[in-house]
């Protein structure tokens, strides 16, 4: 009995020590990490949902039709009179081109294994992936079911949107010679409307993601290569792949900052250069720790040589075998222990994993700095991420990548690489269409929704919460660093309040954003800019108003803490904090800062002090599935009475307005899930209307730009 | 028999003349309705090498110089050579598009294996032969390295490779003769290509859907077949929205091109059979002295070794 006790001190004592110096940066890991465990929340088995249906239903091969109505598109018009097809006939949202037709005879010789050595190791057959195919999307743009589907079986019972691969099989049958067989059907049927529309892709890759060829017979090394023998041997045939790196901003930490205010011509600034955060504060000084998560070898200090192409990092983001890490405190480098030689030959595309290892964890651990991005995405459900989670998108299939040059762009940091948003895939009108039982009505919605993307940036209502499956750092206060007896208290989430490394933080979970207007420009805080100590500093902040038509209303994480500045010349202080002199070795701020202001060449006056600072963060991943999106009267409180559309609408349709109105976001729900949401049930001005400088809900009052015909008022805007 | 490059040399003093009246015999009566061709369709042909891709590879040729997906080499007119035995090039047509830019045609050249071909007439070793199925073909063990097929084909087709000294071969598009002699092969090129472009089947059914597309549309495509007639007909056959000579197809005879080649050959021999008998004790010393660079490469087309 007594052993028991004593036994489960002892492990209390190990689990709270454990707990106390898990986030001790100076610590080396004794092995790299496992894999993520490819499991939902609740430790079931993940999976695709909407990916592996459309897969399934890719592999189902129908019954071929011999013969077809011969009729010419006017003539099938006259016949369907009315009952042409429409959207709501659309069985798919979502498709996998991925038939076996393509792969099976007279084509399979193109997937067996072949002499020639123009591409070893790779069946041409294989050099391109299948399709995903946004089917409903493309019947709402094309507006006419039978512009792809051309012809109606003979049969009378026939679908008239009989699918592609019933009619279209083998090539050059004789008995069919001048039907296409599945493969060129398609590609002329896609690139043919996408060339006459000049709208959607009509290259290769465009469509297909390229499949890697086999490395494991190209790439020749001895065992336990040592990492920058990899680099040399991936240079051996990538070396002009490697001059694109060398100006890449995964390589450099800076690059061209178009939409940073005042610096849309400059290309020097960056995390290597001159911007600050509240999580670490700043690279200069901090290296081998900082530089964990640079696709590169040993930046240890200011004089890594940015030129030297042997000291790239190829695996970090081209691992496939979930394996590959680098040691926290090592400047780059990889644990020791990893076999390479089987990582470097078994090398492909990027994934979440290897874009999440660093994206994820970015501020020192899971979750801490992005608020909509955590290693929940390694492997979400689908309400975690729809895109991730229902059809397993990997990065860079959002954020197009050219020359190693990724798109997509960030407050947090100025670089951008190009820019990616949501209309690129979804349009300017995204409302179009809802299918499936309970949606009849939406279609009554969908000029209004489609309105509000004039104002609202689609995360407004398609992201309502953020950190929604995995609490976020929300407040961290450096003041109170250094106080090695503090107990660590876990909070409602189970998150530690606090570290003596680092000070004191608060976390949130399901968070609502804080929503500001928008038009793509950010105001940054650099190193050396001068402060004004009686304020709250804005790291970044989002630039916009009602007034500017360019400015749409965003979600934002805020990012709230106190960090140190120098109480003489007014800046912001770059600290000292890894490294043997650095603060969490000593516990001196002075020398800390000290030591850090030189190395970042600034004048540090001796004396210091606590200021707050805020930082926004944008919120564009974790997007809801569309029915949980928010709904009219979580915002529009007009809505919220016995009168809902009835107040413009002398509707007599039998439409029940009330139940239109009222569906969204559904928070008892999430609630319910363990979400920390309670405090949104029932919510009708989820955007605050009179912040974003309405005077009013603009059902009432008007929009920014129009007054309503029938408002009761008209609204004055503010500036 | 097997005919070896030395029991040639013995009897080719005697028989240098007969012989190419034989391939010419040949290659009349090898020509049927049942003979396989491909329809190139310029008008479908998006520009993608993915032809000269999948050629390279199921030919086991030498990798290439640059990437099938480097579009810049439509920059300048490539022919086929000894490393690749098709091309695709790029010409501009007057036509633009809504944008005003000017609408590119692309044209996939190979050899055009004609129904009477000159390579093969001028072949004074039969080293070139028109197949049954429609495919001319090559035979390294037969070939003496004259060369005079390059200098005969109508379209510039047949390469040599230069860079070998010891067994250099002559390189031209196979129709991909094994595989099309399977049943339901494919030549590589068309199996490959994503829009069919390429058509594969026998000639005269390819003749119907040619003539067919093009009278459907007659405002678009040329109201002709490229290679129903030229040179005598020829398997390959061509289609297209842009006139011909804008392509590089020039407007060529009817007349198949081995009346000419042979009127040309017969004479030479008539009055050189001592020079062939010279080159003939010349190469028999050659192969004497150094067996190694006579021996030729071993035979890609097997059925070719048996006469
Ligand atoms: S195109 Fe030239 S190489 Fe080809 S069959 Fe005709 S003559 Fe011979
Ligand atoms: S038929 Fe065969 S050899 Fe000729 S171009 Fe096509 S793939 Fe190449
Ligand atoms: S594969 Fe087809 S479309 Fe592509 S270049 Fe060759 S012939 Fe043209």
């Amino acid at each position: 009995m007594k052993k028991t006790f004593i036994l489960l001190m002892l492990s209390a004592f190990i689990l709270l020590a454990a707990l106390a110096s898990a986030p001790d940066p100076a610590k080396v890991a004794e092995a790299p990490p496992p894999p993520p465990k490819k499991v939902f929340e609740d430790g079931s088995p993940w999976k695709a949902v909407d990916q592996e249906a459309a897969m399934e239903r890719a592999r189902q091969v129908p019954e071929f039709v011999k013969t077809v109505l011969k009729e010419s598109p006017a003539e099938r018009k006259m016949r369907l009179g009315e009952k042409m097809p429409t959207l709501a006939d659309v069985p798919y949202r979502y498709m996998i081109i991925d038939s076996p037709i393509l792969k099976s005879p007279p084509f399979d010789f193109l997937s067996q294994e072949s002499a020639g050595s123009s591409f070893p190791g790779l069946k041409i057959g294989d050099i391109y992936g299948p399709v995903r195919f946004m089917h409903l999307k493309h019947a709402a743009v094309v507006k006419d079911c039978t512009k792809c589907h051309h012809y109606k079986p003979d049969q009378p019972d026939a679908s008239e949107t009989t699918e592609c691969s019933a009619c279209h099989q083998k090539p050059f049958d004789p008995e069919f010679p001048e039907r296409p067989g599945l493969k060129a059907a398609y590609h002329q049927q896609c690139m043919g409307c996408h060339q006459k529309e000049n709208k959607g892709p009509t290259d290769c890759t465009g469509c297909h993601a390229k499949n890697p060829p086999d490395h494991s017979v190209l790439v020749k090394l001895p065992d336990h290569p040592d990492p920058l023998m990899v680099t040399k041997e991936c240079l051996r045939c990538h070396d002009h792949t490697a001059n694109d790196m060398l100006t890449s901003a995964h390589w450099l930490w800076r690059g061209p900052s178009p939409y940073t205010v005042g610096a849309e011509k400059r290309v020097d600034m960056g995390k290597a250069t001159n911007t600050i955060n509240n999580f670490c504060v700043a690279l200069t000084s901090n290296w081998p720790r900082c530089t964990s998560c640079h696709a590169g070898y040993g930046w240890k200090d200011a004089n890594f040589d940015f030129s030297d192409k042997t000291r790239m990092d190829c695996l970090i983001c081209h691992d496939t075998t979930l394996t590959y890490a680098k040691v926290p405190t090592e400047a780059g480098m990889p644990y020791p222990q990893l076999d390479l030689k089987k990582i470097a030959q078994s090398v492909g595309k990027p994934s979440r994993k290897t874009c999440g290892d660093c994206h994820f964890q970015g501020g020192g651990g899971d979750a801490v700095k992005h608020g909509d991005m955590n290693g929940i995405l390694y492997y979400p459900s689908r309400n975690c991420d729809v895109h991730m989670g229902g059809m397993d998108f990997q990065c860079h299939e959002c954020h197009k990548t050219r020359n190693h040059k990724i798109s997509g762009r960030s407050l947090s940091l100025p670089v951008a690489e190009g820019s990616r948003s949501c209309q690129d895939c979804h349009t300017d009108s995204p409302h179009k269409f809802h299918t499936g039982e309970g949606h009849e009505d939406h279609n009554l919605l969908n000029h209004h929704l489609n309105r509000h993307t004039e104002h609202l940036h689609c995360q407004t209502c398609h992201s309502p919460v953020y950190a929604k499956c995995k609490p976020s750092k929300s407040w961290w206060d450096w003041s109170k660093a250094g106080d090695k007896k503090r107990k660590v208290q876990k909070d409602k989430y189970g998150m530690p309040d606090y570290s003596w490394q680092k000070g004191e933080f608060q976390w949130k979970e399901s968070a609502k954003p804080e929503y500001l207007w928008y038009n793509g420009k950010v105001s940054r805080h650099l190193i050396g800019d001068k402060i004004n100590p009686e304020e709250t500093v804005r790291l970044t902040f989002p630039n916009g108003g009602i007034a500017d038509p360019e400015s749409r209303i965003y979600p934002f994480k805020s990012m709230r803490g106190k960090q140190m500045a120098d109480a003489g010349n007014h800046i912001l202080i770059v600290p000292h904090l890894y490294g043997p002199e650095g603060y969490w070795k000593t516990l001196d701020w002075d020398s800390a800062f000290e030591k850090g202001m030189k190395a970042a060449g600034l004048d540090y006056s001796g004396k210091y002090e606590w200021v707050e600072t805020v930082m926004y963060w944008g919120l564009t991943h974790e997007t809801i599935p569309a029915k949980n999106a928010l709904g009219c009267v979580q915002c529009h409180s007009a809505l919220k009475g016995e009168k809902t559309c009835n107040r413009c609408h002398q509707d007599n349709r039998n439409v029940n307005f009330k139940k239109l109105a009222e569906k969204g976001t559904d928070f008892e729900f999430m609630a319910s899930q363990g979400r920390d949401v309670s405090h949104l049930v029932g919510q009708s001005d989820y955007l605050n209307f009179e912040a974003l400088g309405y005077k009013g809900d603009p059902i009432i009052y008007g929009g920014r730009f129009k007054k309503l015909p029938l408002g009761n008022e008209t609204a004055g805007m503010e500036n | 028999m097997q005919i070896t490059r030395r029991s040639l040399f013995k009897i080719m003093g005697a028989a240098g003349g007969l012989s190419a009246i034989g391939s010419r015999a040949a290659a009349a009566e090898n020509t049927s309705d049942d003979d396989y061709g491909c329809l190139a369709d310029v008008g479908r042909c998006i520009g993608c090498r993915k032809c000269e891709m999948a050629c390279s590879k199921v030919n086991a040729l030498p990798p290439a110089q640059t990437s099938f997906e480097d579009m810049t080499v439509f920059d300048r007119n490539r022919r086929p050579d000894e490393a690749a035995f098709t091309v695709v090039n790029r010409y501009f047509s007057s036509r633009a598009d809504e944008r005003g830019q000017p609408v590119p045609a692309y044209i996939k050249v190979q050899c055009m294996h004609c129904l009477h071909p000159a390579c093969a007439s001028a072949c004074i070793t039969g080293a070139l032969k028109k197949q049954e199925n429609g495919a001319v073909t090559y035979n390294p063990s037969r070939c003496i390295g004259c060369r005079y097929c390059m200098i005969a084909c109508p379209f510039q087709i047949p390469a040599y490779e230069f860079s070998d000294p010891l067994t250099p071969r002559v390189r031209k598009c196979t129709f991909c003769f094994e595989n099309i002699s399977k049943q339901g092969g494919l030549p590589g090129c068309a199996a490959i290509c994503p829009v069919e472009a390429l058509t594969f089947g026998t000639r005269s059914e390819l003749l119907k859907i040619a003539h067919q597309r093009i009278s459907e549309a007659p405002l678009e495509y040329v109201q002709k077949v490229y290679g129903e007639h030229e040179v005598g007909g020829t398997s390959w056959l061509y289609i297209s929205k842009v006139p011909f000579e804008k392509l590089g197809l020039y407007p060529l005879p009817e007349k198949e091109i081995p009346h000419l080649t042979e009127t040309i050959q017969h004479s030479i021999f008539a009055y050189m059979w001592a020079p062939i008998t010279l080159f003939g004790i010349l190469a028999g010393a050659m192969r004497f002295f150094n067996p190694q660079q006579m021996s030729g490469k071993p035979s890609q087309i097997q059925t070719e070794k048996e006469v």
